[in-house]
């Protein structure tokens, strides 16, 4: 896990600026900034359609830059190919395609291959890995079992430990728990906290902000294609920017690791939903 | 696991079988017994010598190296386009290679020694026409790119050769056995001029096997780990493209072969990993030509009738009586 540490003095985990995307001739994004250091988790936060996910996907080399930068550890995600890549940052996506009769190890084997030459078998290093990144995905228990058999939340954790074999220092997760449960998200949110603890650093692209709140060191607002706000998600999403943003008339509370989002939900109060529209 | 074992031991033994039986049987039929011995070379010189070494072990070979080849095209180019009905069909190689077999035969019917390379470089050619429509402008590479380009193409080249047909009643019947796919006894010849087109294209596949492990996860999961999709399927394309030329320039247009054998693998293995499916591919379709060619060649002894015919006959029963059951 030492991945960049000899260029990384001063340099944060992640500097991206200006971040400018198009896709199919439509600007998607237009100036988005994203600085992320070492071992913080950032939530990524915004309306439908803001660009939140053209951002994470934009930085971890997945989507290309019209203009802009992002630097992993001051190198340029635009010079970065392969093994390196992979090597910078995992990205684990919304939610992947699952095989016919994959099982869960395979799966977190097919993880671990950026780290194989072409044609190498697996070494012990890397077997090692490969059941490291299921311990603390918490998958090992059901790690014979084919993709197919898993419920939302136990393959949510899946994607996580395919993430997990990278071994890269970053973990990106696109709204891992837009689909899940309220236990299954629990179950997710304290393993993110818990691997940012193991010195891991997580970018989250969330759309529920009580949860972002409470996981979140730092909360990112995008809005329009452009990121408007960064900070503690407490003093960012507060009510005048929930009105402007979300056209929502909400408070955001904390208290005692609890959090709360407190929401007009029919709109019948003074204030948001007119100004918005 | 112990499933795949299993399937991967049946493979292999049935492989031997077809093997063995295809070197034995024909319109001299040489003992079993005879046949191993001459195989490993205590033959004593006799005529059943020189009939299985000169005759059928090129056959033969021919026979395990097209199964090969086009069972891994197949089962590459259906985990590359995420599509249970790819097949070199798909990205227009079968359609070049028939019209550029049947514009030698129709054309120069002198030089038939030329049918394989033309079958090749239309093959080829037609490829090469499907992947650059595909893999430029937007959404280069996708799969719903690929497939309609290749259909597109097909169509093209399967109209030019009707019409060559059309226009030449009097040559179509020659035609027929390279279209219904037919193995020869040219001896080494023809493998001596095409075989490095299989070997690229098994050194691809096998190079291949992992990255397209990867896409199946996805193509964002593929991107985390460092590749880049499109060129992957880019690379499948082409690698299927090599083996499916290379394999219609010495036995025709036998598409079904690749279009079925993976699917039989991946239903008897349970599994989707190419891992096991491109070996197993590879086994399974090498088995089922050297028992098809077997039958071809002896059922109506010493009339050779073309394989493809045959093969379709024991493949689609299994592949049925699979479909019938697993799915």
């Amino acid at each position: 896990m030492d991945t960049g540490e000899q260029e990384s003095n001063g340099a944060p985990m992640l500097q991206a600026r200006g971040v400018e995307v198009e896709i199919a001739g439509t600007p998607i994004l237009h100036g988005a900034d994203l600085r992320v250091e070492r071992g913080e988790l950032v939530a990524v936060v915004g309306p439908n359609g803001a660009g939140k996910s053209t951002l994470v996907r934009a930085v971890s080399g997945l989507q290309r830059l019209a203009a802009g930068a992002a630097l992993w550890s001051g190198r340029s995600v635009e010079e970065m190919r392969g093994r390196e890549l992979a090597r910078a940052r995992a990205f684990v996506p919304q939610r992947m395609p699952v095989p016919a009769g994959v099982t869960v190890r395979e799966a977190v084997t097919i993880g671990r291959s950026s780290h194989l030459r072409p044609l190498r078998r697996l070494s012990d290093a890397d077997r090692g890995g490969i059941e490291e990144a299921m311990e603390r995905a918490r998958v090992t228990r059901f790690a014979e079992r084919s993709l197919r058999t898993l419920s939302g939340g136990e393959l949510q954790r899946v994607q996580i430990a395919i993430g997990l074999a990278q071994e890269a220092p970053v973990l990106i997760a696109d709204e891992p728990t837009s689909q899940l449960d309220l236990g299954a998200t629990i179950a997710i949110a304290s393993l993110l906290r818990d691997l940012v603890s193991d010195g891991l650093t997580v970018i989250l692209v969330v759309h529920d902000l009580a949860l972002a709140a409470a996981v979140a060191d730092t909360a990112v607002i995008v809005s329009r294609g452009r990121t408007i706000a960064a900070g503690r998600p407490t003093d960012v999403l507060n009510s005048e920017r929930l009105a402007e943003t979300w056209g929502a008339d909400a408070r955001l509370t904390e208290h005692g690791g609890r959090t709360a989002l407190h929401v007009a939900w029919t709109g019948l109060t003074d204030r948001g939903g007119d100004e918005a529209s | 696991m112990a499933r795949r074992t299993l399937v991967f031991a049946g493979l292999s033994a049935a492989l031997a079988l077809a093997v063995v039986t295809s070197l034995a049987f024909g319109a001299v039929a040489v003992p079993l017994g005879e046949t191993i011995e001459i195989l490993l070379g205590n033959g004593g010189g006799g005529p059943h010598q020189q009939i299985v070494e000169t005759l059928r072990l090129p056959r033969t070979v021919e026979a395990m190296v097209v199964g090969a080849a086009l069972g891994i095209a197949g089962a590459i180019l259906q985990g590359a386009l995420a599509n249970p009905l790819a097949s070199p069909d798909v990205i227009g190689v079968t359609g070049g290679a028939g019209f550029g077999a049947i514009l030698i035969i129709i054309l120069f019917p002198g030089s038939i020694a030329l049918l394989p390379v033309g079958a090749l470089a239309f093959g080829l050619l037609a490829a090469a026409l499907v992947f650059s429509i595909a893999w430029s402008g937007a959404n280069r590479g996708s799969t719903g790119k690929v497939i309609l380009a290749g259909i597109a193409i097909l169509s093209l080249f399967t109209a030019a050769t009707t019409g060559l047909l059309a226009a030449y009643p009097e040559r179509a019947p020659s035609a027929i056995f390279f279209i219904a796919g037919g193995l020869t006894s040219s001896g080494w010849d023809e493998m001596a001029t095409i075989w490095p087109y299989f070997a690229a294209g098994f050194l691809c596949a096998a190079l291949l096997i992992r990255p397209l492990d990867r896409l199946a996860l996805g193509d964002d999961v593929s991107a985390s780990l460092g590749s880049r999709p499109h060129l992957i399927r880019l690379g499948a394309a082409v690698a299927a493209a090599l083996l499916a030329a290379a394999s219609a320039a010495i036995a025709g247009l036998l598409g079904f072969l690749g279009l079925v054998v993976p699917h039989v693998v991946r239903m008897a293995g349970g599994t989707s990993s190419h891992t096991f499916v491109v070996p197993a591919s590879a086994i399974g379709g090498a088995a089922l030509l050297a028992a098809g060619g077997t039958l071809a060649r002896t059922l109506r002894a010493p009339i050779e009738m073309p394989v493809g015919p045959f093969m379709v006959v024991l493949g689609v029963p299994l592949f049925l009586w699979l479909l019938r059951k697993v799915v």
